[in-house]
């Protein structure tokens, strides 16, 4: 079966990178969307099993997307991992919103492993 | 030439020399006689003027006066003779050698029966003495006066000096007295509160300005310091002040010292660290804001390095590959001094958050050991885990410190293969050592090792780095409640150990 994957970043090479990353994985779709303030109107249309988010970005940070999702009855309960360049105690209470957290620079196979055993549970 | 008057008297003879061994000078005058002469001196007269009796009698007195005839006194003398009265006066003099002396002079008529005044008779004694010593207690007083008057002007200048240090320096200075009243304020205080002089001196400190320095925690502080003699060190007050607006504060306050004595004052410097603040605050955001854009590439880089290492396939030379594992590791250590520079800011900047939480000591050593692992060619990294403790920790950072003290183990031990990782219970602390066979570190560089940018002038030759990892770590476990510190013999090898609490709970 194939999983859904939306990754959100500000930054086009990133989200080529997991594409390209993921689509190797041959069971995973993959859509990314580099504006965070259309993310949400594409979660509810799409309806993915996984969103890969990154916290800083301009406009509309992770985290203010992270407590929209989590507060939206239909959306609540979405995968999500956090992917961040830094590792703050800001981001570490952001990081218990989310099912799991990812470092930049991260290791694929990590990702992978994270991926998968979320998409598990 | 006879000085003595014989009389056939012998009455009159005991009278006479009565009069000669008198310690004043006496003479009569005859004021029958034209112009009043001397008809009678004693001896000590002539001992005072330095006359002979022959050359003194018949002349009228002022003969002592020399060329010095102007005095108020002569017409005092004058008067007092002709309306006959008692007079006393301090005179000029000129002995006959010319030398002055001050003649105190007692001048009484003395009446016949027909109430006519007859003679005068003149007490005169040399007060030149009495006189000099009252010039000199007078120029000594003199003297003092202005030796006091140099003093004054000397500690009016050291006191100008201080209070031009006192208004000039770029911080709020208050005295307070027991009663935290304020004493004195220094322009900058009143400057930086826009706040009057008047408003301000002999008011309570917790009063003035509407009760804007009334903090809890500041009166808390203050009120300590006389009882205790604690001063109060950098005390950092947030506060939102009425005329300026919220403003950081660091506050010091002592009691202040007399000789060596304490006063009931309380001197307390007020700095406002605002600016400072907001700077350092920039600078954080800054190094964030460069440290999020440096990565984004480098994890781009990092990914398709990854995925280039899984595209091994036999017709691609093995070379490729070796380049590929070199390209990661570059990577990965930009990355992570990338991520030092950064929390040494955050360090130093005391912004370095710990999210502790209860984690077991087991799983975070296993955890970095698993994170290295691809990382360490030639190393055997061997721990024999003790029981499962817990401490109250910030999971991440400790992983850190471990990450940290194994990579340096690994890399100053090139020439060994084996690290040895232990922990063990000491008393309320958990001990973690990770133990080197490498070169060893000589006892001068143990002590400075932790401290920021320092690296060994050995090591500077052999190794590249920044000198932070260490640094970083000791601070991490000190905001753990920890140490860390390093055993090591040169040529055999270093232990690296530190300690965290148990979570206390966890204590059986």
């Amino acid at each position: 079966m194939t999983e859904k994957i939306i990754i959100c970043d500000d930054s086009q090479e990133i989200l080529d990178l997991i594409k390209i990353v993921l689509e190797e994985e041959k069971d995973f779709y993959v859509e990314t969307e580099i504006d965070s303030t259309k993310l949400i109107s594409r979660i509810k249309t799409e309806k993915p099993d996984l969103l890969l988010l990154d916290l800083w970005m301009p406009k509309m940070s992770g985290k203010e997307l992270l407590h929209l999702i989590r507060n939206d009855e239909k959306l609540s309960l979405l995968k999500i991992i956090v992917i961040s360049a830094s590792m703050d105690g800001e981001d570490v209470s952001t990081r218990l919103k989310a099912d799991d957290f990812i470092s930049k620079p991260f290791d694929i196979n990590e990702l992978i492993k994270k991926i998968r055993t979320l998409l598990e549970r | 030439m006879e000085h003595n008057i014989i009389i056939d008297n012998p009455e009159l003879n005991v009278y006479l020399a009565a009069l000669d061994s008198s310690n004043s000078g006496i003479i009569i005058t005859d004021n029958r006689l034209s112009d009043n002469p001397i008809i009678y001196c004693n001896k000590t007269f002539e001992n005072i003027s330095g006359y002979s009796r022959d050359e003194i009698i018949g002349h009228n007195c002022r003969f002592l006066q020399g060329k010095d005839k102007s005095q108020t006194e002569r017409y005092e003398i004058k008067n007092a003779i002709i309306s006959g009265e008692n007079s006393k006066t301090v005179i000029r003099n000129y002995k006959k050698n010319g030398d002055l002396f001050w003649n105190e002079l007692n001048i009484s008529p003395v009446r016949n029966a027909h109430n006519e005044i007859t003679h005068f008779i003149g007490v005169q004694n040399d007060i030149t003495k009495n006189k000099k010593l009252i010039n000199e207690l007078e120029n000594e007083r003199e003297s003092v006066n202005i030796k006091i008057a140099e003093r004054t002007k000397a500690l009016q200048e050291n006191d100008n000096f201080l209070r031009g240090i006192i208004q000039t320096v770029r911080e709020g200075l208050l005295v307070l007295d027991a009663e935290y009243r304020i004493v004195s304020a220094n322009n900058h205080f009143l400057r930086t509160f826009k706040v009057e002089y008047n408003d301000t001196i002999g008011k309570i400190l917790f009063e003035i300005g509407n009760g804007q320095w009334n903090i809890p925690a500041l009166k808390k502080l203050l009120i300590q310091i006389l009882p205790t003699n604690n001063p109060v060190i950098d005390f950092e007050v947030e506060h939102d002040f009425p005329h300026i607006g919220k403003k950081i504060m660091l506050l010091n306050a002592h009691r202040i010292e007399f000789d060596n004595e304490y006063s009931d004052r309380i001197l307390i410097a007020i700095e406002d660290i605002t600016e400072r603040r907001d700077i350092e605050n920039r600078k954080d955001d800054f190094l964030s804001v460069a440290s999020h854009e440096l990565k984004t590439p480098l994890t781009t880089i990092k990914g398709i390095t990854q995925l280039l290492q899984r595209s091994r396939h036999k017709t691609i030379d093995e070379k490729f590959f070796d380049n590929l594992d070199k390209l990661s590791n570059s990577v990965d250590r930009l990355n992570n001094l990338i991520s030092e520079l950064l929390d040494t800011s955050k360090i130093q900047s005391g912004y370095l958050r710990s999210n502790k939480k209860s984690v077991i000591i087991n799983d975070i050593i296993k955890e970095a050991i698993e994170q290295l692992h691809p990382t360490m060619s030639k190393h055997r990294i061997e721990y024999n885990s003790n029981k499962d403790y817990s401490v109250c920790a910030d999971d991440l950072q400790i992983q850190q410190v471990l990450i940290n003290l194994i990579s340096n183990a690994a890399k100053y031990s090139p020439d060994s293969d084996l690290i040895e990782i232990t922990s063990d219970k000491v008393g309320n602390f958990i001990k973690v050592s990770i133990k080197d066979f490498g070169m060893g570190i000589n006892s001068d560089d143990q002590e400075k090792i932790f401290k920021r940018f320092y690296r060994s002038t050995e090591i500077e030759k052999k190794f590249s780095g920044l000198g932070i990892g260490l640094y970083i770590s000791s601070e991490i476990i000190k905001n753990h409640d920890g140490t860390i510190w390093v055993d090591s013999q040169d040529t055999i090898g270093s232990t690296f150990n530190f300690t965290l609490p148990i979570y206390e709970q966890s204590i059986t």
